[in-house]
């Protein structure tokens, strides 16, 4: 048993390192032999400000940008759509509603995430208005008219790979400050590959037809957050500015 | 004249559950000692295994008097021959022991909780996180436990709490939190949760019930039968109280509700609501 757990690790770093000659770290396994993909995460990149490559702008940091080939393949109204969001950034945002912000956005934000990882069942609690997604391994999802801000989340192993399949979205969310965008009807597949113990490749399909002429990618990898006690904090983002409105308790 | 009749009223929830309160104790001490006979299964990291769907029984609209609701649901003044149990078993009247400042804002929120001004709106209904023990005795939960955690789960405000087993040492106390820091381990088939960084701002129940950013919650959640859970949350507050107190509820597990929450985007749902009822007119 011990000999063939040993094989399982060995296979799966070789294959890591035949993908990703820089591998670093053997990958940890979880019981069952998959990657262990638990621990807090991170992105380290400019995409909420903007997913493109762009230059520094006021409050804005300067990045290469997370879109393959650095183009998004709008329909024309939607192009035009693009560059209204982007004029009437300032309050048409959802970030700026402090909602909710869908997937992939949540994962490029500037905070932490931790995933929790069973076979059946892997849970993704995030910093940012306490936002959570789970993701049911090998089940369907559910039918009908649903519309989740962070869509329906269903998971599957391809190899060393976490593939997540999100449906059921909403059309409220946006994926930048940049005011791109999609429909109720995107549907996403997100790609978790670890490449070392301590990151993460992470590779997003976007699909929505009533917004692009043809599905597009990103990608970006994801850093372990390894600070001293690292645990997830709170951004409840809707209640700052609020603490007028309620009593406060004699200090 | 109003004022006088309020007071009269506060005095009667204050004297009324004494007996409802001792008689929920002694269930308690029941029901802990019939936990030995209980063995929960394992998880796959030696935990006791007490993962699923719970509901806190009852409806804890008044942690001080459960039978509340039931008079106020109207929002009609309550009738206070009507009074029942309370959550608190220790002290043994059922009452949180307010200091004496504490006790007069107390009363005024539960004065006004069925019409409430902004200042006085259950932070609850406005979608801030509920805190705890609140996630825990407002409405229905999951428990998860992977390897080394055991998470919390509320479909109310898609909130939740992760436990850490691992013997680390809490945040800093300077950072407050809503729901708090929480660090746990088991003592035999008992989860014990030592819970700090707790902000002032969530409350136990609809009227009001509070405490300061001073909150210490210790915890122990024991698995007595197959479908039942006994908690119990010892409160300690310098700041508001004159003495720790505990109050002690079941969890039973939900069987009729499928395997999975729904998002509940309750900000996002609430907000036009919410702004409404804070800037009506006469507000």
């Amino acid at each position: 048993m011990k000999i063939r757990l040993i094989g399982v690790i060995l296979s799966g770093v070789a294959i890591a390192a035949l993908a990703r000659p820089a591998a670093g770290q053997a990958v940890a396994r979880a019981a069952d032999g998959k990657p262990d993909l638990s621990g807090v995460w991170q992105a380290v990149n400019t995409a909420n400000w903007n997913i493109q490559a762009h230059a520094a702008d006021k409050d804005v940091p300067a990045g290469l940008g997370v879109v393959d080939g650095d183009e998004i393949p709008y329909q024309p109204w939607a192009a035009a759509q693009q560059k209204t969001n982007l004029a009437n950034r300032a309050t048409a945002d959802p970030e700026s509603k402090c909602y909710l912000p869908g997937v992939p956005r949540i994962t490029y934000m500037p905070y932490p995430f931790q995933i929790f990882q069973t076979p059946a069942h892997i849970a993704i609690t995030y910093e940012y208005v306490h936002a959570v997604r789970r993701i049911f391994m090998n089940s369907p999802h559910p039918d009908g008219e649903i519309e989740w801000f962070m869509g329906d989340s269903r998971g599957r192993w391809e190899g060393d790979t976490l593939v997540i399949d999100v449906r059921h979205f909403t059309g409220q969310t946006w994926f930048d400050r940049s005011g791109n965008f999609h429909s109720a009807a995107l549907h996403v597949v997100e790609r978790y590959t670890p490449i070392s113990a301590n990151h993460l490749d992470y590779e997003v399909t976007i699909d929505d037809p009533r917004v692009f002429t043809r599905p597009w990618t990103m990608s970006m990898p994801l850093y372990r957050r390894m600070d001293k006690g690292m645990r997830i904090l709170e951004n409840e983002c809707y209640a700052f500015g609020l603490e007028h409105t309620w009593l406060k308790p004699p200090q | 004249m109003a004022q006088a009749a309020a007071i009269a009223l506060a005095c009667a929830i204050v004297l009324a559950p004494y007996s409802g309160a001792i008689e929920a104790a002694d269930q308690g001490r029941q029901r802990q000692a019939a936990a030995g006979a209980y063995t929960p299964a394992r998880t796959p990291d030696g935990q006791p295994d007490i993962q699923g769907f719970w509901n806190p029984v009852g409806t804890f609209y008044n942690i001080q008097d459960l039978e509340f609701q039931s008079v106020y649901q109207n929002f009609r003044p309550s009738d206070p021959e009507r009074r029942g149990k309370s959550l608190i078993v220790d002290p043994s009247d059922g009452r949180i022991p307010y200091q004496p400042w504490a006790a007069e804002k107390a009363k005024l929120v539960l004065e006004h909780h069925a019409d409430p001004t902004p200042q006085l709106l259950d932070p609850n209904a406005r979608c801030f996180l509920q805190g705890v023990p609140r996630h825990l005795n407002n409405r229905e939960f999951e428990i998860f436990q992977p390897p080394g955690y055991v998470v919390f789960f509320n479909m109310a405000h898609h909130a939740y709490r992760s436990v850490p087993l691992n013997g680390g040492p809490h945040i800093p106390d300077r950072i407050k939190l809503w729901m708090g820091d929480s660090r746990g381990h088991w003592e035999g088939d008992s989860l014990v949760v030592d819970v700090t960084s707790n902000n002032d701002q969530p409350w136990f129940d609809v009227v009001g019930s509070f405490h300061s950013d001073a909150l210490r919650v210790a915890e122990r959640i024991t698995p007595v039968a197959a479908d039942t859970i006994e908690y119990e949350a010892v409160i300690t507050d310098p700041k508001v109280y004159t003495r720790p107190w505990t109050m002690r509820l079941r969890f039973e597990r939900i069987k009729d509700y499928g395997t999975e929450l729904y998002e509940e985007a309750c900000f996002e749902s609430n907000e036009r609501t919410l702004d409404l009822m804070l800037h009506r007119p006469g507000r």
